[in-house]
């Protein structure tokens, strides 16, 4: 008793430290132990080392949906890093210059951000349903009925057409982040910039650019962890099945059918779907360690 | 930069670029701000009037899809076990995070630092990377379909505010700590009395964030609650919507009953929602 009334954190800490320990650390780590089993969920488990490994990677019907998940979100992170991000930063500056109606602009572009992902979801089929959705049916009243499509039910248009929504739910995220990073920048940089008589372009690459270093190195390493662990979207469009021909299907998605699904003859496969997991898990433990010094810049001010 | 002020000399052609920004992104938020329009506009339309007519003006004003979810679809108790789930989600966040908070910024240890950049690792994993560890364990607890279950997990997920929390605690002055002391109160009395009742933007902040993020939570819901009675809001939409030929005119109201809480929150408080979410990751 002595011993805690000398250290009253700990009454403060531990009740957090158990909690998040059990339910958020601990389970990262249980993962790689079940995978190294053969398990439905149910029963006993059978020790098998690393074959369900094996089989993700070698399994022939197996590997090309790894495969392919995989390169899913390989271009989606690509087009996280090389679509959006810079439409994120040029929709911020404008912001930032107040251009007219900026205020707006930004509330309704970041609107998308705080919609669950299910009414997401439900926009993208009145729009793009084929059947009964806005966009053929505008097609047809149009006249130009013969490019009227099956948007995400063609496998080729459907990934295409997910980076499009996905821009569209996302960007408004980032684009505070740069916001608010743009209105850190001290006034007299600005200043001296027009003195120096520099036009809108070059002033932009010159003198605001390299002073978004910060916030920009947070939302790469954001963006690629959110683009490897993508799940909602593509779920709700493309079902568990990843979509026609695995077009959606994403790392996630791929487990989840695994490990709540019944892919494996009927039944889940907890033992296997821990495997994808826990090769999801390291690709993200390379990010974050490459961002270790991201990790110790966060760290709370004094 | 001091509000309203300009410090950009604008030339005419620079004028004229910005008017061409303005007039598209005009159009494209007209998108956001459409698609909402037509959902609420549909939730009143009855079945026939939404196929043959998705996006004009109903023909009668009905409210036929509504009392359908509500009188046939057990609506009411859905869109309470959402309500329910977020309200004591919160209560849990805001309760356990502000105490770890407090503990790691007020007091001087060994390995407060270390701490701190341990309970920010929930920042890097998303809860889904060990989400079967966590199913086992919460079937082992008989938490499955169980909403006390859900508030754990959400309340467990605590990096985010844990951090806000711990800005803003190391904000307050310590001779307000000392003065306390002085008087002898206890440290639980002085965290309750002085700590907590001083950090209501701080709790409003992470209430206001907490409450979208599990009101629109699809993955746990998906996961943790399969039986019927408990369907958050948005398993709802989603069940409509994987069968959406028999139910094309009940996903509209139901669309709209889990967009009116967010709608009218973004409403008053976008900008504190802004803020909030911006203050985390920007202090380097």
């Amino acid at each position: 008793m002595r011993f805690i009334r000398k250290r009253p954190y700990i009454l403060f800490i531990l009740p957090g430290f158990i909690l998040y320990t059990a339910f958020v650390i601990y389970p990262l780590f249980s993962a790689m132990s079940i995978s190294l089993y053969e398990w439905t969920g149910i029963g006993p488990k059978k020790f098998v080392g690393l074959a369900n490994f094996v089989t993700l990677f070698f399994n022939p019907r197996i590997s090309e949906m790894f495969w392919n998940a995989l390169k899913n979100n390989f271009f989606y992170v690509l087009a996280e890093l090389g679509i959006i991000m810079p439409l994120q930063i040029l929709l911020a500056y404008l912001i930032f210059l107040r251009i007219k109606g900026y205020r707006i602009f930004q509330t309704l572009i970041f609107l998308p951000c705080v919609i669950s992902t299910a009414v997401i979801g439900f926009f993208i089929m009145i729009v793009f349903d084929p059947n009964f959705g806005i966009l053929n049916s505008l097609l047809k009243s149009i006249g130009l009925g013969q490019f009227q499509s099956g948007w995400f039910g063609d496998p080729d248009l459907a990934f295409p057409l997910f980076i499009v929504v996905a821009t569209w739910v996302g960007i408004g995220y980032g684009m505070m982040l740069f916001i608010a990073n743009l209105k850190g920048i001290p006034e007299q940089i600005i200043e001296a910039s027009i003195i120096d008589g520099a036009g809108g372009v070059q002033r932009f690459f010159r003198v605001i650019l390299p002073q978004l270093w910060p916030s920009l190195t947070n939302i790469i390493v954001l963006d690629t962890i959110w683009g490897l662990t993508i799940f909602d979207i593509p779920f709700i469009i493309g079902g568990p099945q990843g979509g026609v021909n695995n077009s959606l299907d994403f790392m996630n998605i791929f487990f989840y059918r695994y490990a709540f699904g019944n892919s494996y003859g009927g039944e889940t496969a907890m033992g296997f779907g821990a495997s994808i997991s826990v090769v999801l898990f390291g690709l993200v433990l390379i990010v974050s360690i490459i961002q270790i010094k991201f990790l110790r810049n966060i760290r709370v001010e004094y | 930069m001091a509000e309203g002020k300009n410090v950009f000399v604008i030339t005419k052609r620079e004028r004229r670029i910005r008017l061409v920004y303005s007039i598209f992104l005009s159009l494209y938020c007209s998108i956001v701000v459409f698609l909402i329009f037509i959902t609420f506009l549909g939730s009143f339309k009855t079945k026939s009037d939404l196929v043959r007519n998705t996006l004009g003006f109903p023909r009668e004003f009905t409210l036929d899809s509504y009392k359908t979810l509500i009188f046939e679809d057990n609506f009411l108790r859905i869109f309470l076990n959402s309500t329910i789930l977020t309200v004591l989600s919160i209560a849990g966040i805001v309760f356990i995070s502000s105490l770890t908070a407090y503990g790691l910024s007020r007091f001087k240890f060994k390995y407060a630092d270390t701490l701190q950049t341990y309970f920010l690792l929930g920042l890097m994993f998303p809860i889904q990377l060990g989400i079967l560890p966590i199913f086992i364990m919460m079937r082992k607890l008989n938490m499955i379909n169980n909403l006390f279950g859900m508030v754990l997990l959400y309340s467990a997920n605590m990096s985010f505010p844990v951090f806000i929390f711990s800005v803003f605690f190391r904000t307050l002055p310590y001779a307000l700590y000392e003065a306390a002391k002085v008087d002898g109160a206890g440290e639980f009395t002085i965290y309750f009395r002085i700590m907590l009742p001083l950090s209501k933007p701080v709790i409003a902040t992470i209430a206001l964030l907490s409450t979208i993020t599990v009101w629109n939570d699809f993955y746990l819901p998906l996961v943790f609650l399969t039986k019927d009675n408990l369907r958050t809001v948005t398993l709802g939409v989603y069940r409509y919507m994987s069968n959406f030929l028999a139910n094309w005119h009940l996903i509209f109201s139901a669309a709209s009953l889990s967009l009116i809480p967010i709608i009218i929150l973004f409403g008053f408080f976008s900008r504190n929602i802004i803020s909030g979410i911006t203050s985390g990751s920007l202090k380097q």
